[in-house]
């Protein structure tokens, strides 16, 4: 008995004094250190080797953070407290942050590489006009995954959504902007469209035409979902796809942005105005668009190399779709107060009138 | 004199309560009484705004399909909770049985709504097995609509509801239940005329342990739900994180909560009296107790039916 109420006392006495020892010691231990640059990306969006031999040339220790949407990654920022010196927000949330001072200008003539970044993607930036705040990571856009082996005859246009024999096999993101985009590209209207009568027509689409088809609209599990064969058409995008996929089965994969576009984005790297290591930052930035990392960055999830030109002669693997197929795409905007009538039409088609 | 110290020893709960349930509560009732921000958050101005859109027929909607969904499941756990803690205080090994039943808490909760993902989806266990037997190919589509959803809510929040029924089955005196049987009833009468009455309280602390946290499911119908699964909880966390009106989310919040509250001040003021009668009830000091009254009358009527076994 005496043996098990000291090993509780010892136990207790290293919850209560040595692990918040351990912490305090770590907190003060990063204050100290100032080759460290602490980035918030999207899970798992620069592949280690990346980072690795940018530490190994630079000497600096990167901490990656991530986050799974602008919106919580936005609201951490918001909160304070958070040190991060470089992050990867989409472009709507660019203009958002320049907008609420959150970001400090990016040093262009420093970045050795900036020419290196499309001009066409440069261009279609237009959250942050002469790229003053930001500088642009990866264009893409989310498409259509087809299971081959269960569905042979399709039109590569969002239509595929109206087959009513594949009802109950298909699935769409739960992301408002993106699925009414894409009912709204469909249409012929903008993805960024203001207009109530646009934004109800796509509602009607989707609610009458394509809804009735859905097993549902999930933006967690979609891809876990078609891996499993639970669906045969899913509305995502590639790179999880794939990666929920064993490569023996990639051949089963239809992946293709449909011919009428959809919404597209960009995600940009932004150096934070509170960074307290804004020059590590400005190297990474430099470093991501050197033609052999980002030729790296994009064989590691089959991206096209979208932003970055010389990159795209050195990519060595497949690609899950082409950098051409992105052109009728749309960049998604931040619609600013018209999100309401976003929201309003959202929840009629996820709740019903 | 002594002095009461009754204030001092109550001070780190009502501490405690303070500063981690009533304070958060009163920001959020603040916080449905602002306007909200355009980027999330809220604007330091007031508006009833957030209360104006409460009154919206989607919403009525929602939580009507929401009730409907956390009574249906309530119901079935309550009416499997009852013969499991039954089961379990009358068993010789009452420690293993109920270690048994607390096992599952030992895993994360989503690993276990994606443990039924992979054990019911269209490729999971059951439709290999159910091919495996001869059935079609094309598989069961057991998940992604709301039965899956009050199924996997029954798994589980099952543990819940067993653990208080067992409790007050265990402090049950089972030896009422002979008597009754003594008495004429038969054996089904014995329990839902003597013991139910006697564990009303058990009973709806399980009904108030389910029905609330039920009510409020977000992970759930989420990742078991099909496409109009959509609860209470999925409409509040779109309404922060996706559609950013803080305000709303509170106001729905409050409602919630204001809503459950009720229910459950209802309860706690009806259980005092229902438990006086049923406990002041002893068959053998009281004769003309309303139990007893009933059990005599009742051997004809247990007579009509040839068995009572079948019942329990």
């Amino acid at each position: 008995m005496n043996k098990i109420l000291r090993a509780v006392k010892s136990a207790l006495f290293i919850m209560v004094f040595i692990i918040p020892g351990l912490f305090l010691t770590g907190c003060t231990k990063k204050e100290e250190a100032s080759n460290k640059l602490y980035i918030f990306n999207w899970t798992y969006y620069t592949p280690d080797s990346v980072i690795e031999k940018f530490e190994k040339e630079y000497g600096i220790d990167v901490v990656y953070d991530s986050f799974a949407s602008n919106e919580e990654m936005f609201a951490k920022l918001k909160a304070g407290g958070a040190n991060y010196d470089l992050c990867f927000p989409s472009g709507d949330y660019v203009s958002i942050m320049i907008k609420e001072g959150m970001l400090a200008k990016i040093d262009k003539s420093a970045l050795k590489n900036f020419g290196n970044i499309d001009p066409g993607v440069l261009a279609k930036s237009d959250f942050d006009p002469g790229n003053e705040y930001s500088v642009p990571y990866y264009m893409g856009a989310a498409g259509v995954a087809v299971n081959k082996t269960k569905v042979s005859s399709y039109d590569r246009s969002w239509s595929i959504f109206c087959k009513k024999d594949l009802a109950g096999k298909m699935i769409m993101l739960d992301d408002m902007r993106e699925v009414l985009g894409d009912a709204l590209k469909y249409l012929g209207y903008s993805v960024n469209s203001a207009s109530e009568a646009e934004i109800n027509a796509a509602r009607d689409l989707i609610d009458k035409e394509w809804k009735p088809n859905l097993l549902k609209f999930d933006a967690e599990a979609f891809a876990k979902n078609f891996a499993a064969g639970e669906v045969w058409v899913a509305q995502g995008y590639a790179e999880s796809i794939y990666a929920e996929m064993d490569p023996s089965r990639w051949n089963e994969v239809d992946f293709f942005i449909p011919v009428e576009g959809g919404p597209s984005y960009i995600d940009s790297m932004v150096i934070l105005k509170d960074s307290k290591n804004s020059k590590a930052a400005l190297s990474f930035i430099d470093f991501i668009h050197r033609p052999e990392i980002y030729a790296e960055f994009c064989d590691a999830f089959g991206f096209p190399a979208t932003a970055n030109v010389p990159a795209r002669s050195l990519k060595k693997g497949p690609q899950y779709y082409s950098a051409e197929s992105l052109e009728p795409c749309e960049l998604k905007k931040d619609v600013g107060a018209d999100l309401e009538k976003y929201n309003a039409a959202w929840q009629q088609i996820k709740i019903g009138k | 004199m002594k002095r009461n110290l009754g204030p001092a020893y109550v001070a780190p709960q009502a501490l405690w309560i303070t500063v981690f349930f009533a304070a958060p509560l009163l920001i959020i009732v603040a916080y449905s009484f602002l306007q909200k921000g355009l980027y999330g958050g809220v604007e330091p101005v007031f508006s009833i705004q957030a209360w104006v859109d409460m009154a919206n027929p989607t919403l009525l909607k929602v939580t009507l399909k929401t009730l409907w969904v956390s009574l249906a499941a309530t119901i079935v756990i309550i009416l499997l909770a009852l013969p499991c803690g039954y089961s379990i205080a009358r068993s010789k090994n009452q420690a293993l049985r109920l270690f048994l039943v607390i096992v599952p808490f030992w895993t994360n909760f989503l690993v276990r709504i994606y443990a039924w993902i992979s054990i019911l989806g269209n490729e999971g266990f059951v439709n290999q097995a159910l091919r495996f037997l001869g059935f079609r190919a094309e598989g069961f589509q057991f998940l992604y609509n709301q039965g899956a959803v009050v199924f996997v809510l029954v798994y589980m929040y099952l543990p819940y509801a067993i653990l208080p029924l067992f409790s007050t089955i265990d402090k049950f005196d089972f030896t009422l239940l002979e008597a009754a049987r003594d008495l004429g009833a038969t054996r089904m009468q014995s329990y839902t005329k003597v013991m139910i009455p006697n564990i009303k309280g058990g009973v709806i602390t399980a009904v108030l342990f389910t029905f609330i946290p039920i009510f409020g499911a977000y992970a759930v119908p989420l990742l078991i739900g099909g496409k109009d699964s959509y609860m209470l909880g999925n409409v509040i966390a779109d309404q922060l994180t996706k559609t950013r009106n803080w305000p709303l989310a509170s106001a729905i919040s409050m409602s919630m909560t204001l809503l459950t509250a009720i229910a459950v001040f209802l309860f706690a003021f009806k259980k005092p009296k229902e438990q006086q009668t049923v406990k002041d009830i002893d068959p053998l000091s009281q004769p003309n107790g309303k139990t007893i009254e009933f059990l005599h009358r009742s051997p004809e009527q247990g007579k009509k039916k040839p068995s009572g076994k079948g019942a329990a």
